[in-house]
């Protein structure tokens, strides 16, 4: 249909001033607003297929378990029951609350049918001792659970770095020492759509198609491959829509294979979405830790030296946790010891989250900080900005500093203490991220008729992916973004990357401004002869091109594509001066404690973050938000418990694992940090969700002298914090 | 489905009794059907006369419509819309499915509810709406262009929930400050976080009809 522009590039693509950008670096409202605004968007909870059939897996309620037998049979003959499977054998082990724990997978004609007849599984299985806890997998003779391979114990190796001795002796130099003991919580993503795929088979000759709420539709036809018996080639994912990933959603998991299954057998359409119960039993989690931390401060404030013993709690995976010093600078970088190990429990192992070991590493570290102000007397933000190297995080940090209104407040050098049983404080912390871009694709299409059309196998989480793969071409051929298509979320299209770690932006967004240049390029090749002026002396403005310095030259856009005899094709590359590899952000937190209840009220949150050049403020706002609404959630009420006798997870639903909703919501001030000139773009999706948790526990600590140690903040912990255990 | 549980073991002596009697017994529960659920009227449930099982068709008035589904008396309002109406609206999302997030939320006699807890059978003769009969993504109602224009929404899974509880605190509270609408909207959860945006383009609505109002 087409033909690539070929033929010597006149220029590099660049994203131009920022004062001349029509498009980019403003509010550009989401292109799919309108469609998930009046429910018309499809996600795969929602596909919905002829002959389609429901599938539901059945996960066994406790860790650990040695199978007597799972009977089907019953179940098999139940109403509608089209494939019923187990997954174990008498004698094989539950070893884990996991995708280890799922027993067997029924596929019926109705969602009611399956249920029923997952209900009617008769499994017999004697169970074992739970290990959820990391106090349980370290006991004295403690079943092992570790899944490493001759693992003797649930103890991972330890990974060492650093000189003890040279770190002890620096902390015995120091003018001021702070220990504490840090223990966060293993946190759940919550997807509001769960994890799961529709698949729907095919001769062997086509496509097999397969809706999935992933983010990776490019990885995820190699991901199925093996159980769909055929190459990734004659696989095609779609991901129109997702309803959130945050890290958990990178391959098809066990869920995904067993629709692949289960369609391959039936050779019927099938639905496969894991219930909220499975989603928080075996979709992955952030893991937790428990810090010992000790950190040493001269008297003027610069940090000398530190020790950290960590236990990473992934469950069976390893869990995730950066090396110390988290951002802030240890004047002797070998006067900084570390020793990291994992504890393994028969618990889902942890996937990535939204800045995997981030948010753990900076409640510990920020704590350090703050305490070490405390004992010297010296502003908060003034002993960051001593131990903080970037001179961006220190304009930040004054930035949110004067937005939360700290100069006037009255307790910056010493906590606090409360009047009539109230208190209010504020605390900050600050955020790094790299994420860096890698090879992705873009075609962009221009068509005779005028239609734009953009497209890359990149995928839309809610970030705002869609919305700029449409505006940077609209950006670059001088239209209106409603003017270009953009097609994603679809493996056969030009591939890019998977989206985690704040990678897409970076990647992608460099391929589509480098093949909107190309079509520009192209466009302009067919003008020279019309406006008589060479490629590269053309401005793109208001849906018109004009030769620079000559306004009287010039056409309309549908002019201009009116001489194009065939599509024009335009393959974009990703190009790595046009992207960004470092971020920044501080975060600061105004909080309220109640001391005769232990109630924390959250009265302000501000962010500053920079990203290079802003695609999409609008959007970029959004994200900041939902870093602070994270990161509240997490702080203040996340909290995943299990029987500890028995090894049920009780909090497998959302009354139990509460999330933030609106009333925990204060006012929230965004800001995007426009003193960064960078010309380039970068992801930033993670850095805003890494500080929020630890600014509030600031906050609690500045507001009424309560250092709270673990997460949540919960009222207990505050009071138990403030007066002893009770 | 929590209605239900098979696992309990042999079926006791009413449920199998109903379960024989299902498809005769379709037919008379229409009445008791199209009825207001005996718990609203003030009277006793009798449970002779109110078991119902089986499969049976009712009709259902969504959107303005009269859309004809078969239901079990145990299928919940969510249910019944994405998975038995033909063809299915699946703008309403299930998240939960136990009454904790508001991704269900429709409008039930112009009242809020969670069509997860609600069941289908209770809903014949009263007019549900769902998000998608609000408006369409050419034709917005004010509320989802103003989520569009201030990004109240991000993956958009909790949006048609938030879009139908906005539309109900606006009709209940239209002057609400704030902090109400804050109480308003605190069925509803959002996990990227959207609140902020979520209560700007509230608060813009309140402004436009507010401006519409006094004829400006
Ligand atoms: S799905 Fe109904 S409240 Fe969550
Ligand atoms: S926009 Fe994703 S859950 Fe609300």
């Amino acid at each position: 249909m087409s033909r690539p522009t070929s033929g010597p590039v006149a220029s590099d693509p660049s994203w131009g001033n920022r004062s001349d950008l029509d498009v980019l670096n403003r509010d550009i409202p989401r292109v799919d607003g309108p469609v998930k605004a009046t429910g018309e968007a499809v996600y795969t909870h929602d596909v919905r297929l002829p002959d389609m059939l429901w599938a539901r897996v059945l996960v066994h309620p406790v860790p650990r378990a040695e199978i007597e037998s799972i009977d089907v049979e019953a179940a098999s003959e139940m109403p509608g029951v089209v494939h019923i499977e187990a997954l174990k054998e008498p004698g094989d082990a539950v070893r884990y609350l996991g995708d280890d724990a799922v027993l067997a997978v029924v596929a019926a004609e109705t969602p009611d049918q399956a249920a029923d007849a997952l209900g009617a599984i008769v499994v017999k299985a004697r169970r074992l001792a739970p290990v959820v806890t990391p106090e349980q997998a370290l006991k004295e003779g403690a079943p092992v659970v570790s899944r490493r391979r001759k693992a003797d114990s649930n103890v991972g190796r330890a990974n060492e770095r650093g000189d003890e001795a040279v770190a002890d002796a620096a902390l015995a130099g120091a003018v001021a020492v702070v220990e504490r003991t840090f223990v966060v919580p293993i946190q759940h993503h919550v997807c509001l759509e769960t994890h799961g795929h529709v698949v729907q088979p095919a001769p062997d000759n086509e496509q097999v198609t397969v809706y999935a709420s992933t983010q990776s539709v490019g990885g995820t036809p190699r991901g199925l491959a093996r159980t769909l018996g055929r190459d990734a080639s004659k696989i095609r994912v779609l991901t129109p829509h997702m309803g959130g990933g945050f890290g958990s959603k990178f391959g098809p998991g066990l869920e995904g294979a067993l629709a692949a299954r289960v369609a391959n057998v039936t050779g019927r359409p099938v639905h496969l979405m894991l219930t909220r119960a499975d989603e928080f039993a075996i979709a992955g989690n952030r893991s937790g830790s428990r810090q010992k931390l000790k950190v040493g401060a001269d008297s003027d404030g610069r940090l000398v030296g530190l020790k950290l013993e960590a236990d990473k709690l992934g469950g069976v995976s390893g869990g995730s946790l950066p090396g110390p010093p988290y951002i802030y600078t240890v004047t002797d970088g070998a006067a900084v010891f570390s020793k990291i190990r994992s504890v393994h429990t028969a618990t889902d192992g942890s996937r990535a989250m939204r800045a995997p070991g981030h948010p753990q590493a900076s409640f510990a570290m920020e704590a350090a900080v703050d305490e070490l102000g405390y004992l010297l007397g010296m502003d908060l933000v003034d002993i960051r900005i001593r131990n903080l190297e970037s001179a961006v995080h220190h304009r930040q940090l004054r930035r949110v500093a004067e937005e939360i209104g700290w100069a006037d407040h009255p307790n910056r050098d010493r906590p606090g203490a409360a009047v009539n049983g109230r208190a209010v404080g504020i605390g900050f912390g600050v955020s790094v991220w790299g994420p860096g871009g890698r090879s992705s694709r873009c075609d962009v299409t221009v068509r005779p008729d005028g239609s734009v059309v953009s497209a890359t196998a990149t995928q839309d989480l809610g970030t705002g992916a869609r919305t700029y793969v449409a505006a940077i071409v609209a950006e670059e051929l001088g239209l209106t973004v409603d003017m270009v298509e953009a097609r994603i979320g679809d493996s056969d299209l030009p591939p890019s990357v998977t989206s985690g770690g704040s990678v897409t932006t970076g990647s992608s967004a460099p391929a589509i401004k480098d093949a909107a240049h190309k079509a520009r390029e192209g466009l302009e090749a067919l003008l020279t002869d019309v406006l008589e002026a060479p490629v590269g002396s053309y401005v793109w403005k208001d849906g018109r091109v004009s030769v620079r310095g000559d306004a009287s030259r010039s056409l309309p856009w549908i002019a201009v594509c009116a001489l194009l005899r065939e599509p024009l094709l335009a393959q974009g590359e990703f190009r790595d001066f046009l992207h960004e590899g470092r971020i920044h952000g501080a975060q600061a937190a105004k909080v309220e404690v109640d001391t005769l209840t232990g109630r924390v009220k959250v009265l302000k949150m501000v962010t500053c973050q920079d990203q290079g050049l802003p695609l999409n403020r609008l959007a970029l706002r959004s994200q900041i938000n939902g870093g602070m609404v994270q990161a509240l959630s997490y702080g203040l009420l996340e909290q995943r418990v299990f029987d500890e006798q028995d090894g049920f997870l009780l909090s497998d639903n959302l009354d139990l694992y509460k999330i933030a909703g609106s009333q925990e919501i204060p006012e929230m001030v965004a800001l995007i940090d426009d003193e960064d000139e960078r010309p380039s773009v970068c992801g930033m999706a993670e850095a805003p969700v890494i500080p929020g948790h630890s600014a509030i526990a600031g906050a609690i600590h500045n507001a009424c002298g309560a250092r709270l140690t673990r997460m949540p903040f919960t009222a207990d912990n505050v009071l138990e914090t403030l007066y002893g255990k009770i | 489905m929590r209605e239900m549980d098979p696992s309990s073991g042999e079926p006791s002596a009413i449920s199998r009794r109903s379960f024989l009697k299902g498809a005769t017994q379709v037919a008379a529960a229409g009445g008791i059907i199209g009825g207001a659920p005996a718990s609203e009227q003030g009277t006793a449930v009798e449970p002779e006369v109110e078991t119902l099982s089986g499969s049976s068709s009712m009709e259902l008035l969504v959107n303005g419509k009269s859309r004809s589904v078969e239901v079990q008396p145990r299928t919940t309002l969510l249910h019944a819309l994405r998975n038995q109406m033909k063809p299915p609206l699946t703008g309403t999302k299930e998240v939960c499915g136990t009454g904790s997030c508001g991704a269900c939320t429709v409008l039930i006699d112009g009242q809020p509810a969670y069509s997860c807890l609600t069941l289908a059978v209770t809903c014949a003769g009263r007019p549900v709406t769902t998000v998608e009969g609000f408006g369409s993504a050419d034709a917005m109602s004010d509320v989802q262009q103003s989520f569009c224009d201030k990004d109240g929404m991000m993956c958009g899974f909790c949006t048609p929930g938030f879009v139908v509880a906005t539309h109900a605190a606006l009709d209940r509270a239209p002057k609400a400050t704030l902090d109400e609408l804050k109480y308003e909207l605190s069925g509803n959860f959002c996990r990227c976080g959207t609140y902020p945006h979520v209560f700007d383009a509230a608060q813009a609505v309140q402004k436009d009809r507010a401006r519409g109002e006094d004829g400006r």
